[in-house]
């Protein structure tokens, strides 16, 4: 089966409704340097739309050209992070435009978790664009949002400046918390507070979070401010749980869901319902878009907690071990307290001994606790796809491209191995 | 001549347009402790409008009671003190944001309640500002009935210009923790500052705290103007700290840099509040600027006159202040002024300053030179710009506006003339 993907260059996003299920833009060297077997044919004139002004430094104009992405694949999945590809470097050029300050230093601290290279799996964005293309159908609101959009910024924009802001909250959390556990490397590089001092980490820090709310703010949706600021709200929630916590609410693996959904998921959770509600669509579907991700980002934390244990062998002891050598006491280590209650003594005992932590390690794999917890985060990676294929009905391709695509991160989230 | 203040218990809002400036809610328990000279005579029943839903718990409810605030005052010279005016108003903004912050998580929540102690509130400054400005500002406008028309659905007009006070001192107080984490302050507020007494770590996750309650807070007021200006503020804030922790030697010596530096640490916040507190009265674009002027003057007023003080103290001569800034290597206004007409102090300061033989010798060049003298005038000239934004403001014959008018020029006077 091959797919053929036609992105045409619009005059107006009113073409929205002629059925093209998103917008992408292409930039020529963009395009020709990611993509795959593109073929360019000139054709009649038109216009790109123009992207809300000031914000999309990436976008390139483009005339008399028509591009299509000629995906043939006959048996092989699409890859979800390749079917965004371009449209996440798009983003990942805004991202770097907007954080330019007028404070030159300070532009160079933010920065530095936005150079190519360092920027993570781009997990998030993969998820909130496929997101958006997965709810791209006509809604209720689409009319009157339609007249909004042109007056603030076309629809898939808007989205991908959720995407935009949710990185700067993500970003502005690692600094934050680098500076807190005093951490010497993030993402491979030495770590900003260790380049660059603490100082100077909690004001990039800040810088990212102002900015991000003046984005938010440009969207001109007070329920979508409200929900990142949340958001915000719960990384600080759950970074605090996991400092305060005591002996007690330790070895609960209901405090520590609880602090994981602070963590992990309340991020992506927020910013999926955020795309929902750009898009028009009832609070039931925003619903399910936070349940999505929410169920996503549980399911996420839990394999990296088995990760930390196992690495890439399923066998234990070849992962890092850092959180327990953190003294973090995570699901699998909270299962296997279930089974051998003795464990919770050498857990009480604050983990600091690598006795300790061998005889912890011992009955980890003695127990099922590696097990249970993979269970659960398949549980978990169940619920995020019953959300999907609950969505409305839609006879649109590109909206069951996007939405096999979500379901397509949800197993690779349980079958990863880093 | 004698004021009489009648607050009355509202039953509705509508009652705005009857001419009442504005609505204070008291508590019996407030009234009676705080303000002089009050009588109560119980009178027909009304209630109280109420507050926005769930962010009110300051306020009570009043039933059968009409206050009046009795300020019989026969010499003229005696002027209403702005803070007093307010006094009550501040307090319920007080008990609104400790429940504002309260968090699900306690040992944030104590952190954060850390500094809206009683007691260890500052001046209230910013809060008496932007009351005084609502107040000010209190008239029909063009946008007045689509305005409460919203109102009635968002909240009382003077509820959300409270909430903008409420968001001010969220964002100020982040700053502080931020700020004293990057200083390794060891007090602030007279008493151990948040990270000294609970470490580095809990300060930045506090302030991240009460800037994520902060924007919740502006999100609920439903105007993204308002958003986007008060965002604005706290970037500043960071810009100006960043501008202090970056600084060249070249820009250290540049007064260009030091007002910018000054405009973004200290005036942004005031500024970009008064301004939002106009907005959500629905005035015009021009009085808006109008009032972000006034902020942004008495803003930089208020630093100026900061810096004269860390240097003379209660005295008008050197030396008996606390001289932290320039312990510090901090250059402010007077140094500046003073190295324009000495240039071997430029020498001096070049050299870090961190010598205590140097600083005497920088001490001995402001003494003889007239920086003090120049940064008190350059102080005045701000504070008059202030006062002239103030008498551009659109007529009203309100009294109360009037009232507010009056003390809004007289806090201008308070920050050249205080004494610490």
């Amino acid at each position: 089966m091959s797919w053929r993907w036609t992105l045409r260059s619009l005059r107006s996003s009113r073409a929205r409704f002629h059925g093209r299920s998103h917008e992408l833009f292409f930039s020529t060297s963009l395009c020709s340097a990611r993509s795959s077997r593109i073929s360019v044919s000139p054709e009649n004139s038109t216009k790109v739309v123009s992207c809300k002004e000031g914000r999309c430094w990436g976008a390139r104009g483009l005339h008399d050209v028509r591009y299509q992405l000629d995906l043939d694949r006959s048996s092989e999945e699409m890859d979800p992070f390749s079917l965004v590809a371009d449209e996440l470097s798009l983003i990942a050029d805004r991202l770097r435009s907007m954080v330019i300050a007028e404070v030159p230093k300070l532009a160079s601290a933010a920065e530095y978790f936005f150079k190519m290279g360092v920027e993570g799996k781009r997990f998030r964005p993969t998820v909130l664009l496929h997101m958006a293309s997965a709810l791209n159908m006509p809604t209720p609101w689409s009319a009157a949002d339609n007249l909004f959009g042109s007056l603030s910024g076309d629809l898939r924009t808007r989205q991908q400046c959720i995407a935009e802001i949710t990185e700067m909250i993500h970003v502005a959390s690692l600094l934050h918390d680098d500076v807190l556990d005093d951490a010497d490397t993030r993402r491979g590089i030495g770590s900003l507070n260790i380049v660059m001092g603490n100082k100077l980490s909690v004001l990039a820090g800040d810088f990212l979070l102002s900015r991000a709310c003046i984005a938010l703010s440009s969207l001109g949706n007070t329920e979508v401010v409200s929900l990142m600021a949340t958001a915000v709200e719960h990384l600080v929630n759950g970074e605090t749980m996991q400092m305060t916590t005591s002996a007690e609410k330790r070895c609960s693996m209901e405090y520590y869901l609880q602090k994981t959904f602070y963590k992990t998921a309340s991020l992506i959770s927020n910013s999926c319902k955020c795309v929902a509600i750009l898009a028009g669509q009832t609070a039931e579907v925003s619903m399910l878009a936070y349940n999505y991700g929410q169920n996503l980002g549980l399911a996420f934390q839990l394999i990296d907690d088995v990760l930390d244990f196992t690495g890439t062998s399923s066998s234990l002891g070849k992962g890092s071990l850092s959180d327990i050598r953190h003294g973090i006491v995570t699901a699998p280590i909270l299962f296997a307290m279930e089974e051998y209650p003795q464990l919770r003594k050498i857990v009480d005992r604050g983990l600091k001994e690598p006795a300790d932590i061998d005889i912890a390690l011992d009955y980890l794999e003695k127990s099922q606790g590696i097990k249970r917890t993979k269970e659960l985060a398949a549980v978990h990676a169940d619920h995020a796809i019953k959300a999907i294929d609950a969505f409305p009905e839609s006879d649109n391709e590109n909206v069951h491209i996007s939405r096999k695509a979500l379901v397509d991160l949800t197993h690779r989230v349980l079958t990863r191995t880093k």
